[in-house]
């Protein structure tokens, strides 16, 4: 907010190179697909019909643009590969509002191209320029009944889709979205019908693609739009493929705060730190699966993601494995009297407690996965200085970060990666206990004490008690009382542009890395997870901070 | 699993559907056409079908009057004003009704399948009026403005 559309819209280099790229090539396909009509002669019986012919031309060819365009973005495991490559290029993390993009476009241009057509139909029947009435166009020729039923399964898509009905019933969205199954095949075989013509009659044939292209002179699109359809269909049934390849769940371990952590063992899934996976629990739900971010490091043993009962796919989860909330309060209660009785060491929330499949009824569930996908902080080790910051539940992505930079630190593997600063902002840091255990082992372990910063941020409303708590408590106590670790807790907001101002200050005078001077550009690499405000306002500090001796920059995670 | 809240999903349909609807029958002033014409109506050439006689009535609402479409395109705005809602409805307890939609959205079906380009729109309002029929037969209400706006939490 704050910002007036146009300004956010034009005023942002990237922005603008996109808008003119996205909606200039639109225009460009709509004023080709209108003038290689109007000056086709053989179509000069359709041109009889005038604007009406002349647009729905134009935006059928936007249509088959967008038509191809729109599977580009889903391509998960390709756009997973080319990612590293192509970053520089195109944000490949921002797939999914690039998807977005091409689905509003195409509303639009479905509009324009319906609305010309309804023209054109009746216009054909006054004119009868070919001896049918409209409705036989609409209802009786593959070119109608496709478009009718694409623009219907277009209404029950769009609507699914939207983020309120895809928050409060993600199923009702997954399942209508794979409607677009149907609606390839509407698209391939929209102009089978050979409505564009320079004879009366449509000229079909017996043979692939059964009409002859002498005489039906429609764009051909299909050939170049099914491309997308088919390695997207291709890479469905491999990720299918990959799903079934041997997957166990060996542990799981519920952590006092309530998450549920899966150690998963699948010696086929390679994967590097920061990046998520779907995963499915047939036994939960058959067909569904689950975006989570990775905990474990490349490292480990095993793959492991920690989930919260929050929603009611990871209720049942958690009742399927004997987890209820019921079993989980319980346990959060006994871990919590043990480290009470044991005061002496108060550096531990309680220890995890691991979930015996013997004891329980029935066996730990068959669980699948699917990945992984990417996240821009696989490029962490090609910066001097990292700056990781998580805010609120975007903090997950970075315990099999900080993890993986562990294990790398402990094998003297950093590559050019010197210095960690690692934010945490978040409104209640003890929903997040697990968190906290992890950051406990990675603070524990750090050799130099430079290497690794760790900076926590509250910033939920305190109340008068708890001021007193932070008072009394804080003073002269090794451990923070919030977080249990040695770093202190800070409260409020953080001031970014304070913080990288003093960084920046900090690296060209040379105090920050040791050996670093003004002669050496180093480059801060900024990642970030959590809320697109927060993400601006962070942005905005590094743009502002970057200057000839050091090099901010920033990338964005997605969920 | 899953908790769909069908009058919310049933609303996003019904603007589809009433905007759909009006635009039709914008395109339905220009281009007058009976959508039941080829019930044993005559094929002319040029001229296109010529309807039945039976039919006199409606050519006269919708070909020589378009009081069908512009029927049409009142109660579409209605709708639009109902579902979006506007400023002086919202709150009220006609726009917070989940049974006076469904009842609009037939009368809108019944009204666009007359005119040639009414039939999405009257295909949509037939889908939005399930959804809100089935938002009605779970007992499903409205909740307050208050509790009903923006991105909650998504900063």
């Amino acid at each position: 907010m704050g910002e007036s559309w146009f300004q956010r819209e034009f005023m942002n280099g990237r922005r603008l190179t996109f808008n003119v790229l996205f909606w200039g090539s639109h225009l460009f396909f709509f004023a080709y697909g209108w003038y290689s009509q109007f000056t086709n002669s053989k179509l000069a019986a359709l041109n009889g019909l005038k604007f009406s012919v002349w647009t729905s031309r134009g935006a059928g060819l936007v249509l088959a643009y967008d038509g191809g365009l729109i599977l580009l973005p889903m391509l998960r495991n390709i756009i997973r590969v080319i990612r590293p490559k192509l970053a520089w290029l195109f944000p490949a993390d921002e797939n999914i509002w690039f998807h977005r993009q091409v689905a509003y476009s195409m509303a639009f241009w479905a509009m324009v191209h319906t609305t010309a057509h309804y023209v054109n139909f009746i216009n054909v029947e006054r004119t009868q320029v070919r001896p049918q009435i409209a409705l036989q166009i609409h209802y009786t020729q593959p070119g109608g009944i496709t478009g009718h039923f694409m623009l219907l399964i277009m209404v029950l898509m769009y609507t699914t889709a939207h983020h309120k009905v895809r928050n409060q019933c993600f199923e009702a969205f997954w399942y209508t979205h794979h409607l677009a199954f149907f609606f390839m095949i509407g698209l391939y075989t929209h102009a089978t019908g050979c409505f564009v013509r320079d004879s009366a009659n449509p000229d079909y044939t017996y043979t692939f693609p059964f009409y002859s292209t002498e005489h039906c002179l429609g764009y051909e699109s299909w050939r170049y739009t099914i491309w997308p359809g088919i390695i997207y269909f291709s890479e469905r049934v491999y990720r299918e493929i990959r799903a079934r390849r041997a997957t166990r769940l060996s542990k799981l371990l519920v952590h006092p705060s309530g998450a549920m952590e899966l150690r998963i063992v699948k010696p086929s899934f390679k994967y590097t730190a920061g990046q998520w996976l779907f995963i499915q629990v047939p036994d939960v739900s058959r067909w569904q699966w689950h975006p989570f971010t990775i905990t474990s490091a490349p490292e480990d043993p095993y793959v492991s993601v920690h989930i919260r009962q929050v929603g009611d796919f990871t209720r049942a989860l958690g009742e399927r494995v004997g987890a209820g909330p019921s079993v989980v309060a319980a346990l959060t209660q006994a871990a919590m009297k043990g480290s009470e009785k044991d005061e002496k060491i108060p550096t531990s929330r309680g220890d995890f407690v691991e979930l015996d499949p013997a004891s329980s009824s029935r066996p730990l569930p068959v669980v699948r996965i699917d990945g992984p996908y990417g996240a821009p902080a696989e490029d962490v080790f090609n910066v001097e200085i990292a700056v990781l910051i998580g805010a609120g539940i975007g903090v997950t992505p970075f315990a099999s970060i900080l993890k993986h930079i562990w294990y790398r630190q402990r094998s003297g593997n950093l590559g050019s990666l010197r210095r960690v600063e690692f934010f945490w902002v978040c409104r209640d840091a003890p929903s997040f206990g697990w968190f906290q255990s992890l950051l406990q082992e990675v603070e524990a372990a750090q050799a130099d004490p430079n290497f690794l910063r760790i900076n926590i941020y509250l910033t939920q409303k305190i109340d008068e008690d708890m001021l007193w708590n932070i008072a009394v408590n804080d003073a002269g106590a090794e451990y923070d009382p919030l977080t249990l670790l040695r770093t202190r807790t800070m409260f409020g907001r953080p001031d970014w542009k304070n913080i990288y101002a003093r960084m920046a200050q900090a690296i060209s005078t040379g105090q920050y890395i040791p050996g670093a001077n003004s002669q050496l550009k180093t480059t801060v690499g900024t990642y970030f997870c959590g809320p697109s405000v927060l993400a601006k306002a962070i942005k905005e500090a590094t743009v502002e901070s970057t200057s000839a001796s050091v090099n901010f920059t920033f990338a964005k995670e997605h969920f | 699993m899953g908790n769909l809240i069908w009058h919310e999903w049933a609303r996003y349909v019904s603007l589809t559907a009433s905007l759909y609807t009006i635009w039709a029958a914008y395109f339905a002033l220009l281009w007058r056409k009976f959508f039941w014409d080829f019930v044993s109506g005559i094929q002319r050439n040029p001229g296109g079908l010529q309807p039945a006689p039976g039919d006199a009535f409606f050519v006269s609402v919708i070909v020589k009057a378009p009081v069908i479409p512009i029927l049409s395109i009142i109660l579409g705005g209605v709708l639009v004003g109902l579902e979006y809602p506007a400023p002086f409805l919202k709150g009220t307890s006609i726009q917070r009704s989940l049974v006076l939609r469904p009842v609009l959205l037939l009368i809108q079906a019944l009204i666009a399948i007359f005119f040639y380009q009414g039939t999405n729109g009257a295909i949509y309002s037939l889908v939005a009026a399930i959804g809100y029929s089935r938002a009605l037969s779970l007992g499903e209400e409205m909740k307050d403005a208050k509790a009903n706006k923006g991105r909650g939490g998504k900063a």
